[in-house]
Formats: structure tokens, sequence, C-alpha cells
């Protein structure tokens, strides 16, 4: 990969499944881009799902298919492990200073071998899988990644050099440098996600504290046949757990929290992951503790009619607090708003149904204008959805709310055919088959 | 080789359609759920392009059974829900003329996550034919059948 | 029209090469070589006739698992490749890519799945899983002998769109296509533009006046080179297919010139209920639906014109309805023909039986009759207290509320109704201070960006909420002679832990949901598939999330479901990219995956006709052969699904699709019934 000066239609900012079909869409056009993502691969948060809703669709093998599409598109060019530093209007479009972070792997050379992941002997926990795996401090970031290079990390080697001696490639480099390039693109979509809200936020949860309290991102890992245990397990001792509680709206829809707003995703990922534990565990209890169940989207009530129907619990009710029992049991207490009283339940895992909140940092370089819920604004919903308050730059997935995978991937194209006509109009030499 | 002495086992033939059973076969293995290794899976557009002359041949080379795993009216194509039901129906009649057992043809539908369906279809079949054997014992044996069909 | 695949004068036949198969048994990085021994796998098949070349790697993905076989290809000669390894629909793409690369046709390779068909589910079984994985290989190789090379089905694209829905979905969608350089022609049913957004009065969540956003849209839909605008017209007729549709449009005339309009609507005395405020008023059959609406001009409203002379300065007119027909084509046909409000049955919470109940979308255009500082009436009576019942129509549930003339209840969430509901429940607090409003819901569903603010300012502005269950759902009955309000809504209030509470009103209004907007004529022309839920079905919702199963078809709007108005204009922007990526290049490619007539073998019996379902896909023609006059069929490539309808029926075996031959089935049936003895032969 080069990083001398580039010149492209459109920049992409993210790799999940909204940058990537913003990218496709605009390379299917004949626009030359570039997506840029800051992790090692692109895959974004769903390619760490295990089935996604309504159809239950196998998850990896929706989101792969676009990113082998991505990394083999001629219109496309990639840049991983790359961060936006800053954004300038610049000759009618924008120039985009970035930084090629060190992978301490010449990208160029490595194969995707893993012969110096299987040498390496330290193991730090796997992000991937919330921490509930281990990979080695150099690995290929997972099995389906892309592009399939190795990337060290440095503040967990012991440079003890056993990877470089096994490299046949020769492709381990302990002198990589950040390498600054930039990029000069007519317009830029955003596409930078979102984060979980953090799992300690609520205080009287016991996230973070409480063993056998999770977050929803850790149980997709539990679910995925890729994940690293292949089953559900308490992470506190392993025990298979046989009753298991939701608690929604944990993270959203609080104002003690400062997060106001409805995460729009976390009643259908809790049914649906509900739904998965049941066939995982047929014999496993599921409550799923709310106060409005808001299955909106297409096929989504149904989804919602058939989780009732196969015997998973919802009770409507304000949890109050969870502490821990003797046996690392975590303890309901909830205000069943039904029948006026509070009770106390014990289950053995609780996931917290945490909610979207903005990727940290990630508007640092572009410094667009947010909204009160700090998520890139949109000046006028109602008549263009994907545009930012700067011309020519346009938001599209989480980055603007809240948002489950269809509707990201619609607003993905609609990003796309606003960036791709303002390309048009504003720049006429635009490369067009 | 070690395994010459292995005894011979009978040949289960899937014919899976993209949309549906293979998919299936597929989520079955993403979960890692055994079945028997008997089983030969082939992936098929939609199995209303076979004619029934075709099983008759699968048979007659050794193939102990085969279960079309299709996707009856989820299918992707108008024609697939009642166009292999009738072809399955033509080539029981022609099944029985040859004196094979016609359970040895079985239509599922199974669809792309129809993982416990799958499994159940696979293993019936496999206690099946542990029951009534290899195919080619039950065409070239019995000459009363040869005879009840012509 | 694309060429015809099969013709009777065939190409001369190619001089036969020598098959070079290249075998390739990938580890998977242990997830298959774990379980099937891939060294003795790969030697066995490497024995096999034509295989050249057969090997084994960690991961045949990886680029230099790539390289490996791109180099076999060009310094081998390999000209067939098979390759076992994970399910094709992860890499078989991945693959079909390499061999490209390395100069082979792509549908010369043929994938194996190996890992999730074979080592993960047959791990208690080594050594059967190994000969399965090589009679899996060794019907791969079977098939691969008999690949021929293919070429994509090439379509050329009319740069042309068509848009059917005039809303704002419909509008939306046009200025963005012919944004890209694309003609469009938008075909409204109506004679005047803007759809049921025009009947609102503020939209959540910024309080923004619908028809000012419309007017805007408009002003730039019409300033936009390249889009042609039919109103008063429908689609008549539809042929083709992706790339080349011929479509034809019946337009009804507007029945008013422009310098008579003025003195024809004052004379006309015909009056119809306005459907523009829900029959809450009427108007005259010669009309506009509000003031700036677009187009200006009046139109007749031919569906209720009585045919009757309308006297004009002594003259007595009879309006004509003069149709026009037009003929276009299309590369892509959007459909953008949005919903109608749910209208209750007969009784259903008295609707229609007590003259106090009404529907959402009738209370906001009663709301816009009443002048700012009047009071709220209705029948003439002040509204004290009103009720707002959510999910009317919507959430229904099997067995509970009573099925529809189609024997299907509303199981969807209409989505926009809670929020709509609180939003109006908000301005009437503010605009009517002394109004009790009662809100009974199931779930507040304000999921979207600002909604739940919405949601608490409605709270806090003393609106009641209710919270009833699905199943047991509120009664709207007269109150008793004598009462205060003339109604009652009996509910059980699951806010109050199940206590059965009895609501005088004055009005009850049914937030009623969205049902699809009536389109059987389309759904029969374009052979297009509704949902369970009746809307119409996209192809798949997250890999094709706006366009639907036949290609070329393309949804915007609530069409394909219940969405806002920022939902509608985000999908229709998402159904403009779908166009442009399908058009803007001038051409559409489709997998060779189609059947292919053996002109030689065929012998015009039509079997292959009947058995295909699909319009316009096969077909027999008349050919001279050897100065005789024969029947052949003659597939269409681009309307074949390639399901094989046609391969079963025909007696003379003179049809496949292409790349799914019944000779190679035969032979992998072979090679996967291979006698033992006959395997473990050619293993040593």
């Amino acid at each position: 990969m080069s990083l001398d000066n580039l010149h492209v239609d459109a920049l992409v900012v993210g790799g999940g499944i909204a940058g990537m079909q913003s990218a496709l869409d605009l390379g299917d056009q004949g626009f030359q881009v570039a997506l840029v993502e800051c992790e090692p691969s692109i895959g974004g948060k769903m390619i760490t799902l295990s089935k996604v809703f309504p159809t239950l669709d196998c998850c990896s093998c929706i989101t792969t298919p676009k990113m082998s599409a991505v990394a083999h598109h001629p219109n496309i060019k990639l840049f991983t492990y790359c961060d936006v530093q800053s954004v300038q209007e610049a000759d009618g479009g924008y120039r985009v200073n970035l930084v090629q972070k060190p992978r301490y792997v010449d990208a160029s050379k490595c194969t995707g071998c893993r012969e110096c992941e299987y040498a390496c002997p330290i193991t730090v926990p796997s992000p991937f899988d919330r921490g509930l795996g281990a990979y080695r401090t150099i690995r290929v970031p997972f099995s389906t990644a892309v592009p399939q290079v190795a990337v060290l990390d440095m503040d967990y080697c012991i440079l003890c050099g056993k990877c470089e001696k096994v490299c046949a490639a020769k492709a381990v480099d302990f002198n990589q440098q950040p390498e600054p390039f930039e990029i000069q693109a007519s317009t830029l979509v955003v596409a930078s996600g979102f984060e979980l809200t953090p799992l300690g936020a609520k205080k009287e949860y016991g996230g973070g504290k409480l063993r056998n309290v999770i977050d929803p991102l850790m149980m997709e890992r539990f679910l995925a046949p890729t994940g690293p245990y292949g089953r559900v397990l308490r992470p506190g001792d392993g025990k298979e757990p046989t009753s298991i509680a939701y608690v929604q709206c944990a993270g959203s829809r609080d104002t003690t929290l400062g997060i106001e707003y409805c995460s729009r995703v976390c009643c259908m990922y809790a049914i649906k992951q509900a739904m998965l534990i049941s066939g995982a565990l047929p014999l496993a209890e599921i409550t799923i503790y709310y106060m409005d169940i808001r299955t909106f989207g297409k096929g989504y009530e149904q989804f919602y009619q058939n989780a009732q129907a196969m015997g998973v619990e919802f009770i409507r009710g304000k949890v109050a607090s969870i502490r821990e029992d003797d046996d690392q049991n975590p303890v309901v207490k909830v205000e069943l708003t039904e029948e006026g009283r509070t009770i106390e339940r014990t289950h053995d895992l609780v996931v917290l149904s945490l909610g979207m909140v903005p990727v940290p940092g990630s508007n640092t370089a572009l410094n667009l204008p947010l909204g009160s819920d700090k998520f890139i604004a949109i000046p006028a919903p109602n008549a263009s959805p994907c545009a930012t308050a700067h011309p020519g730059i346009f938001v599209t997935g989480a980055a603007m709310g809240p948002m489950d995978i269809v509707d990201s991937i619609v607003t993905a194209s609609s990003a796309a055919a606003a960036a791709s006509a303002y390309i048009r109009e504003h720049k006429k030499e635009a490369v067009y088959a | 080789m070690a395994h010459s002495d292995k005894p011979k086992q009978p040949k289960i033939l899937i014919l899976a359609t993209l949309a549906g059973g293979y998919a299936g076969a597929d989520a079955t293995g993403q979960v890692h759920l055994d079945y028997p290794a008997n089983t030969y899976i082939l992936p098929v557009m939609s199995p209303v392009m076979f004619p029934p002359e075709f099983f008759l041949r699968a048979f007659e080379r050794g193939i102990d059974a085969i279960i079309i795993m299709y996707s009856g009216t989820d299918s992707p194509y108008k024609v697939e829900a009642d166009g292999t039901a009738s072809l399955v129906n033509r080539t029981y009649t022609l099944m029985k003329t040859r004196g094979i057992d016609i359970r040895r043809l079985r239509l599922a539908a199974i669809c792309t996550v129809c993982v416990k369906p799958f499994l159940k279809e696979v293993n019936q079949m496999a206690d099946l034919l542990k029951g009534i054997g290899f195919v080619k014992d039950e065409i070239t044996a019995p000459a009363a059948a040869q005879a009840k069909g012509a | 029209m694309p060429e015809n695949t099969p013709n009777p004068e065939s190409p001369a036949p190619v001089e036969p090469e020598e098959i070079r198969v290249g075998v390739y048994t990938c580890h998977c990085g242990g997830n298959i070589s774990h379980v099937v021994q891939c060294e003795r796998v790969a030697k066995m098949v490497g024995k096999l006739a034509n295989v050249a070349v057969s090997r084994t790697d960690p991961s045949f993905c990886s680029d230099a698992g790539q390289a490996i076989i791109e180099q076999d290809i060009k310094e081998l000669g390999i000209n067939r490749v098979v390759i076992g390894a994970c399910a094709p629909s992860l890499h078989e793409q991945t693959f079909r890519g390499a061999v490209t690369r390395a100069g082979l046709n792509p549908y010369l390779y043929h994938h194996v799945g190996l890992r999730e068909q074979d080592s993960w589910v047959h791990a208690s079984d080594e050594e059967g899983a190994t000969e399965k994985a090589m009679r899996l290989m060794a019907a791969g190789v079977a098939k691969a002998r008999l690949l021929d090379p293919l070429d994509p089905i090439r379509l050329g694209a009319e740069k042309q769109a068509l848009v059917i829905g005039g809303g704002v979905a419909g509008l939306r969608a046009a200025l963005d296509i012919a944004r890209q350089g694309i003609r469009v022609t938008l075909v409204e049913k109506s004679p005047f533009l803007g759809g049921r957004m025009a009947q609102l009065e503020s939209i959540f969540p910024t309080d923004e006046k619908p028809r000012q956003l419309l007017h805007d849209l408009i002003q730039a839909v019409t300033a936009q080179v390249g889009i042609t605008i039919f109103t008063q017209a429908e689609v008549t007729g539809v042929s083709g297919y992706v790339g080349n549709f011929s479509i034809q449009v019946t337009q009804h005339a507007r029945g008013v010139s422009p310098e008579m309009a003025e003195a024809l609507t004052a004379a006309c005395t015909q009056e119809t209920p306005d459907p523009f405020n829900y029959s809450l008023t009427r108007r005259k059959v010669i009309y506009q639906p509000y003031p700036g609406c677009y187009p200006a001009a009046p139109a007749v409203d031919w569906q209720h014109y009585d045919g009757q002379p309308i006297q004009v300065n002594g003259k007595s007119i009879v309006l004509q309805d003069d149709a026009l027909v037009h003929e276009l084509i299309a590369g892509a046909i959007v459909l953008a023909t949005g919903f109608d409000p749910y209208e209750p049955r007969q009784g259903e919470y008295g609707y229609g039986e007590l003259s106090q109940v009404i529907t959402l979308p009738q209370l906001i255009r009663h709301m816009a009759l009443v002048k700012n500082g009047e009071t709220l009436t209705w029948n003439g009576h002040p509204v004290r207290s009103a009720a707002i019942i959510h999910c009317v129509g919507s959430r229904e549930l099997d067995g509970v509320h009573e099925p529809q003339a189609d024997g299907q209840v509303n199981n969807y969430c209409s989505r926009v109704c809670c929020t709509a509901s609180l939003h109006t429940a908000l301005e009437m607090r503010q605009r009517f201070p002394r109004l009790n409003i009662y809100e009974l819901y199931q779930d507040i569903r304000a999921y979207g960006r600002g909604h739940e603010e919405i949601y608490r300012h409605t709270q806090n502005a003393a609106v009641r909420f209710v919270r009833y269950h699905g199943d047991d759902g509120p009664k709207v009955i007269a109150a008793p002679k004598g009462d205060p309000y003339p109604v009652l809504v009996q509910v059980k209030d699951y806010l109050t832990y199940g206590e059965e509470i009895e609501i005088p009103v004055d009005l009850v209004v049914l937030a009623v949901g969205m049902m699809p907007r009536q389109v059987d004529d389309l759904v029969n022309m374009l052979k297009i598939s509704r949902g369970a839920d009746r809307f119409l079905l996209e192809a798949h919702p997250k890999l094709r999330p706006v366009e639907m199963a036949v290609r070329g078809i393309i949804l915007a709007g609530t069409a394909q479901g219940p969405m806002n108005i920022q939902e509608s204009l985000a999908a229709a922007s998402a159904a403009a990219a779908k166009a442009a990526s399908l058009l803007s290049l001038g051409k559409v490619e489709l997998p060779p995956f189609v059947a292919r007539v053996d002109p030689a073998k065929c012998n015009g019996n039509g079997a292959c006709v009947t058995a295909c379902l699909e319009e316009g896909a096969i077909a027999l023609q008349t050919f001279v052969e050897n100065g005789v006059e024969v029947q052949r069929a003659v597939v269409t490539p681009a309307n074949c699904t390639g399901c094989g309808a046609c391969v079963g029926a025909c007696p003379n075996r003179a049809i496949d699709v292409q790349a799914w031959t019944l000779a190679q089935y035969d032979a992998m049936v072979d090679a996967i019934a291979m006698d033992w003895p006959e395997l473990v032969e050619v293993e040593k």
C-alpha cells in the first residue's frame, strides 16, 4: 500500500457494516473510494455478533461477504489500523490527514499464516471476545479478519523475537513507526459507529464488579459459533447457567446517566439472545425485565410474539439494584410496576441490556456539531436525513444515533446517494464511467 | 490400509437447495453437532431440475438413500414446492416397479437455520438403512420384485 | 433484447482442450485438518484422472494460499480448480476472484464444503470424515471435468428509471436518481404530488411544517433536469426485465383547461367527501386539495364526477376524460406506492357506531380546521376530555383480534403511531390547555432520535397514561343518558396494578396503524412478492434491504413497511443508490446460472414451456432447418431464475442449467457411489 497522497471521490470513515455498505454503493457507481478503519480489520461490531434479528441469519455469513466485497472492489482502497488526525476544507473538497498506526508487521509481506501467533509466548485478553477469550500479543485479529494481516500489541510484547524468527515472509518489524499520510476527498461519509454504555455506568447494577453480570456483546461471543467457548457459561465460575435475566434500558432512557434517549436495539437483541439461549440451553429459564418492549421494525413484533410463545418470561418492572449472593449468583431487586410490589429474584447470570453511545474521540478530528444526545447532529432530518452541518460531509449508521443493522444499511445506502450526488454536482470531473 | 477392514457403509445422498437445506447443513456445522459421516450433501439450485430417472440411476449405482432437502413454500422459485412433490411421487412409482423400498427417498423442507430438523432427517435415514441395508441387495436380489414391476 | 443463448446455428465446436484439474484441500487453520486427514485426501484425489496437481495448505483463502492456486494456473496449465475448504458461502467469491486474476474463467472452479459439512460435524469419526472428504472431493473433480467456461449475462441497461408514487419517498427517490444523471419518469395516481405527508400539520421531532418541506422538495424535483412527471397516471402494462422494462402508463385528463379552471370550479356544484380531510369535510369534484399544492391547477375527480354538465357563462360544459397512453422504457422501477391508514372495522372501539370515535389522522385534519384561539369542539360540543387508544390495527393477536377479509390480523407494529400520538397530545395540551388527555397504550415505542424527549414532555404536560394488555384491550361504550360525558372508555390499567377504570370522554381517538396501499395490479404485472404483513417484501433485510427479489425492482418508503418521514426519505435515497448502482454504468450483469437449450437435441415438444412458471423465461420459436420449419425452445436469460423446472421436464435431456448440469450430477453421484475397494485402490 502506498501512502502517497491520494485523491479520491469519497472517503468513508469507519469499516463497520454502515461504512462498508456506503463504500460499496459508491464504488459500484464507479466512484473512487477510500475506506479508513481504526481497527486492524474491517467488520466493526457486526462481525462479533452471533446471529442477527429478525431472520436469525448467521451474522458472519452476512458480514464476511461484504468484507470480502470491500477488500476486492476495484474502486475501493482499504486503509486499516489508521486514525484520522485532522480534516480541512481544501480545493472544494476535504484534505484529510491520517496516520497509519504501526502493526509491527509489514502488511505487504504478511501472508496471514499465523505462525507468529503460534510462536508468541504472551497471551492477552482479546477485545474481539470482549475479554472472555485470549489471543497472542501478535496475531491475526480474528479468523475472518480482513485483511488477514497480523498485528503486534507493543504494550504487552516482551520483544523475545520468537515471532520474527518463525516468520517465513520476514514481515515482523519491531521498528515500525506511525506513518502520517494524506488523502484528498471530494466528500466524506462518517460511519464511526457506537460503543456500548460502559458496563459499570449504573453503579446499582454492579456491572464490572459482579462477575456474573455481563454486557450483551459478551453474550454474543458466548453464542457465536466463532466464540471463545462455543457455549453459554458464567464467566465467574464457568458453570452452565440455568436462570438468565436481562435488564432492559440499563444505560438508556436514564436521566441519571445523562442518556435520555432510547437505544432502539436493546429490546430486539435481548429477545434474540433469549431465543438463541433457549436453543443452546433448552432447560434454562430466561427472564426479561422491561418497561416498554420496543419491537418496532419489520418482522420484529412477530419475533417478540414468537419469543413469548417459546416461553421467554417478560416481566414489566424497574430493576432497582443487583447484588451477589454467596454463590456469585446475581440477585435482582425489581419493582413490579404491574403489581405495585418489590421482589428479589436470584439468577445465575444477568445481562445488562446496555445502550449505545458515540465512540469516544470519534469526532475529535472531524469536529462536527453534535446533537443533545452527543451523536452527530442532522440539521434537517426530514429533508436530508444523512447530511451533517457541513456541506459534503454525510453520516450514516450508529454515528447518527442508535440504530440496528437493517437501518444502518439503509442509511448507508442513503448516505452514499447523498454523497454521490454531491460529488457529481460539486466536482464535475468526478470519475463516472 | 487400516480402513480397508472397516465394514462398508451405506451411503446417503442429500440434495440440498442453496436457499434451504444446504444452508441448513452449514448451520448445523456452525454449531458443531455430530451426525453420521456417510452423508454426502450436494448443493442444488432447486430439485425440480431432476427427472425421476436421475434418482433411479443413483440407486442403481449404489446410493442407498436420497434425502431431498428443499425450501418448500419458502423457495425463491415458484415451481419448487409443488414441482418437487410431484417429482417425488413420480419417482416413487418408478421405484416400486424396480423393487426399491420407497423409504429410501425422502423429501424434507429444511430452511437455513433448520439445525434440528436437519439432524432429525439425517439420523432417521441412517437408522432406517441399518434396518433395510444396501440398495444393491434390494435391486439385484429378488427377481420377484423385478417381475412385479414388469 | 439480449441474444438468446441457444441458437440453432450453434457456434463451431471448439477444439477440446486437455482437462488439467488442480485440487486444493484446505486445512482451514486446523478447522478441517484436526478431523479430516487432509494429506490422505489430497494424495487420493491426486490419483484421479485429469488431476494434475493436488495440494494442501493451512489456509488457501489467505493471500499466500490464493497465490499458490494462481501460480498453478499460470505455470502448470491448470484449467479446472477444485477447492475443498469452508462453506462456499464464505469463500467461493474469494476463490472465484483468485481464479479470475490468474486468467482462468471463474466458472471453471468448483467449491466443496469440508468444514461445516464434514470436519465440524464428524469430530468423533475421523475415519468416516476422511472417507467423506475423499468422496466429496472426488465428486468435485468429477464435476470439474464437465465444467464449461461461462460469462455473466450482460444486459444493456437503459439509463432511465420509473418511480411509481409521488409522495415524499417517490419524490426523494426521483430527485436522487436524476441527480446521478439518470432520467426519471415519476408516475403519480392522484392529480397532485405530495402524498400522505401533505395531510400532516407538524412533523416530529422537529415541529417542521410538512407542506413547506414538501414544497421545497417538489421545487427541487421540478427544477432538476431529467425528471418527467405524470400525475393522474397509472402503470397499466409492464414487460421486459432489469435494464430494459417496457412500461405503459395511462394518464387521465386534468379535465379543466387553465383558462377555464377558475370559472368551472366556481360553477361546479357537485360535491363529494374530501379524502384530504378524511371525509370530515366535503369538496367539489373540481378541486385542489390544499392551497399551494402542486400542480396548482385544479383537476377533476373522475371517480366521483357524475357526468352532468356544468353551466358556465350560459354554456353547458360536460367534462371529458381524454386519457393518454404513454409508452416508456426504464432500466429499473422504484415502487413508492405508500400506505393507507388502517380503517377500523365497523364497531371496533365504537368506530362507525359512536360519532365521537375518530382516527388520529382525522383528528389531525380536524385540528387543522380549528382556528388558533378557538376551542376544540366535536359535533358542536366542546371537547373537554379525550382518550387516544394506541395500536388500533397494529400488534393484533391471532385468536384475540377479529381477522380482516383476507383472514389476517395485523400483527406488526406500525412504528409511527406512538410518537405521532404523543406529539399530537402535546400539541392539544398546548393549544387547548384545559383539555384532559388520556393515552391508552401497551408499550410506548418512542424509539427515534428526539422521540423519547417528546414522551417526556408529554408526561410533564399532564397527559395521563393508561397501560392496557393487548389481549384485554379497552372497550368504548356510549355513556348512560344523563352522564356528563357522552362516551365511556373501560380499561384495566396496569399502571395502577390492573385496576378497572372508566374514563368519561367527549372524543375517542384511534391511533390507527399503517396498511400497505392496494397495489394488486402492480404485484401481478411485476410478479413481485408481499410478506405475511402484506407489505412489499425485500429480497433480504440485510443483504438487499431495499431491493425486491425480482431484479431491477426497488422499494422506497412505506410500500415496504411502516416508516416515519425521516425513515422514508432515507429508504428512498437508498433506493436511488441502488438504481444508480444498477444503471449508471449502462449495463447489468447477472449470474450465468440459467437454462440453456441444446438445439440439436430439442424437438420442440414444449414440455419445458409448460413446466416453467417464470414469466417470459422460455418459449418455443420457429426456425428454418434445412428448409423445414421447426420449433425449438429458446430461453430469455434475463427472465430465467435457473430453477431447472424445464430440465426435469425435458424428455430429451436437451436443456441444462449452466454450471448445474444433469451430467455433472450423474458424474458426482458416480464418484460418491464408488465402491469401497475402488476407493481404497485409488488411495493406494
